[in-house]
């Protein structure tokens, strides 16, 4: 039993961080239907971004461990978001005419550009956070050693996530987000700046990419210009589980995700934990075409 | 008319383009290198390159080979099956005498068929899979050793460690099961139990999972087969769960980033088996590259895997020199039959007649407090 419950806590801090991921995806989908692929690289440029803040600006000498997360997380964020909105300018906006493919293939474009830009910018090998801001603390609940970080992770994942929440459902941009998302003609009719509102969503998603990269940055420690691929998927993965284009649908697809390859790959076969949890996407996915909660009939890719 | 000319014109240049070009080639004795420029081992793959093309550049300014200079044309496998089988279709077709590359075996398998279809000479530097040598390729060599050594070499380090209940972790990839297969099927006929045996999913970034499923087996030591990053996670992930089983890895953890991902404090105690470390290489030759190398580069090399492939080349070179000749059929057989004990970077190489280095070159490594790689016996 007390493994059981050490398994789910590991599952559900991966599962966090991929669904702060999978925000990203769902956010673009719902307005535009398009996947960005890029998306998980600029998760990548995250953790690199606040690597080079990190050494560069001391900001964790000068403010303490907490401050300093914070205010690196608020610039991490901000400059990956401006990273996001760059991309939908040079790579999606003029292809918002054209058929999806077009859009789609210019993702995959700008995916591999951005990890290659982050090879020849910081090198090819591994780099490394430095090991001593956050606390190793273990606390002891129930009885479960639980690694605080552990927790900070899954906390802030929750946090960031029901802001998003409420942002998109309780303000007045959000609920342009809404509307551009369910119909962009009408949504302009009714005076509704859709390329701003757009530009919004390419800053938002990014960012909680970035943030989730600094998270991992931080926590895990190794970074790697490749890692973006294996992230940006799994999170795509959530985002397709939960129900793509619904933002509750990202955030239970990515915490069940992590779940399940946890529980996979402890209780049936290590070497089968991706394959567990795909099979259990085929098996939702049959069972409810749209994910979990998904309301829409989205055209999918 | 205009746009007869111009097409007359346009048909002129890419004729003299291509009578140019074999024209040109036969001015140079050209090399390849096939090695993982992008991609996951990218850091190898620069190494590589950067040691060929200082050897390279070395050979160029005595003279050259057969009065010639020594061109290397580099092909990028990005350490991806899919990649390498072009970028050795691409490199085949290139006139060159021999290719050396690459570091893995997945790799480096995807690649075999199509320089044997084309009989172009294959020196491998990091490809240590057994089977790679088995299947009678004439033009296959390899300069690193083989899992099947490198699996007798862990048995022996485990049953010296006086383990009883044994963990094998590998990650799927050809070189990583092969070996954990070896050490597997040797580790059977002793008096141990294999407590577990399974695979992990290489480029992750949490393994707790896994090591809380190792753990629950309560092994007395785990052996590790795959590459240095999952290595340095795991390490650093096991110190933070207060599990202190001591790790023993394969010859692919032995990297300095290794460390810097798993921290000194968690990597201590880690042992692995490899062909000795660059600033342990014994030789005279060793000495003299490592300076130059630091010279031009300002570093020393990562890995040894880079300079096997350095020792690809200087092979490939003694070779062409000795024979007065770029015919693979010449090159081949020196290599199998004529070259005895030539002193190389990593220690003296000749090949058998499956194109596997012969001699014994693993070492046991373990790592210090201060995060060195300390030579065992």
């Amino acid at each position: 039993m007390e493994i059981f419950f050490t398994q789910l806590t590991n599952g559900l801090a991966v599962g966090g961080i991929y669904a702060l991921i999978a925000l990203g995806y769902t956010m673009v989908y719902g307005v535009l239907k398009l996947i960005n692929f890029a998306h998980g690289d600029l998760f990548t440029i995250g953790t690199y971004l606040g690597l080079s803040l990190l050494t560069s600006l001391a900001i964790t000498d000068k403010l303490g461990p907490v401050a300093g997360v914070i205010l690196l997380a608020v610039m991490v964020m901000c400059l990956v978001g401006i990273v996001g909105i760059l991309l939908d300018r040079v790579a999606y906006k003029p292809l918002r005419t054209s058929p999806r493919l077009s859009a789609v293939v210019s993702a995959l474009g700008a995916s591999i550009v951005f990890s290659n830009a982050i090879m020849l910018v910081y090198g090819p090998s591994t780099k490394v956070y430095p090991h001593d801001i956050l606390t190793t603390r273990v606390l002891d609940i129930f009885g479960l050693p639980v690694p605080v970080m552990r927790l900070v992770i899954l906390l802030t994942s929750i946090v960031l996530m029901i802001a998003l929440y409420g942002f998109i459902q309780k303000t007045k941009i959000g609920t342009a987000i809404r509307a551009a998302a369910i119909d962009q003609d009408a949504a302009r009719l009714m005076g509704i700046n859709v390329d701003r509102v757009i530009m919004l969503v390419f800053f938002i998603g990014p960012a909680l990419g970035g943030a989730a990269g600094l998270m991992v940055g931080l926590y895990y420690g190794q970074i790697k210009f490749t890692m973006g691929w294996i992230y940006g998927l799994k999170a795509f993965t959530a985002a397709i589980l939960g129900g793509i284009g619904n933002i509750p649908g990202a955030m239970v697809g990515g915490l069940l995700l992590g779940v399940i390859e946890s529980l996979g790959a402890a209780y049936i076969s290590l070497a089968w934990k991706d394959a567990i949890a795909f099979v259990v996407l085929i098996l939702i996915l049959i069972v409810r075409p749209t994910g979990l909660l998904g309301e829409r009939v989205a055209e999918k890719i | 008319m205009k746009k007869i000319l111009f097409l007359m014109i346009t048909a002129v240049f890419i004729f003299s383009g291509l009578t140019a070009g074999p024209a040109m080639a036969a001015d140079t004795v050209k090399i390849g290198l096939m090695c993982p420029i992008t991609g996951a081992w990218a850091s190898e793959g620069q190494d590589m390159k950067q040691i060929v093309e200082l050897l390279a550049g070395q050979v160029n300014d005595q003279g050259g080979l057969l009065g010639k200079k020594v061109e290397i044309v580099v092909g990028d496998d990005g350490g991806d099956p899919r990649t390498a089988a072009l970028a050795a279709q691409r490199l085949a077709t290139q006139d060159v005498v021999a290719v050396i590359g690459t570091y893995g075996s997945s790799v480096t398998e995807a690649s075999q068929n199509i320089y044997a279809a084309t009989n172009t000479i294959q020196i491998a530097n990091g490809s240590t899979a057994v089977r790679l040598t088995e299947k009678g390729l004439k033009y296959f060599f390899r300069t690193c050793p083989r899992d099947d050594e490198q699996g007798r070499v862990a048995v022996k380090t485990i049953m010296e460690k006086g383990f009883k209940n044994i963990a094998i972790l590998h990650d799927n990839t050809t070189y990583a099961k092969g070996l954990a297969d070896e050490a597997h099927g040797l580790l059977k006929k002793e008096a141990v139990n294999i407590v577990f045996f399974d695979a992990i999913t290489p480029g992750e970034q949490d393994y707790t999972t896994i090591l809380t499923k190792l753990k629950s087996k309560n092994p007395d030591g785990v052996f590790f087969t795959g590459y240095y990053p999952e290595a340095g996670m795991m390490l650093r992930q096991k110190k933070e769960m207060g599990w202190d089983v001591p790790f023993i890895g394969g010859d692919a953890t032995n990297n300095p980033d290794l460390v810097n991902i798993a921290g000194k404090e968690s990597a201590a105690g880690f042992m692995f088996l490899s062909p000795p470390v660059p600033q342990d290489l014994p030789s005279k030759e060793a000495a003299e590259f490592l300076a130059a190398y630091r010279e031009k580069y300002g570093t020393t090399p990562g890995s040894i895997w880079a300079v096997l492939a350095g020792d690809g080349f200087r092979v490939i070179a003694k070779a062409i020199a000795a024979t007065g000749s770029t015919k693979n059929d010449k090159i081949a057989d020196y290599l199998h039959n004529d070259l005895e004990a030539y002193p190389g970077l990593t220690g003296t190489i000749s090949f058998n007649d499956k194109g596997d280095r012969v001699g014994d070159v693993y070492r046991v490594y373990k790592v210090d407090e201060a995060g060195k790689f300390v030579l065992q016996n």
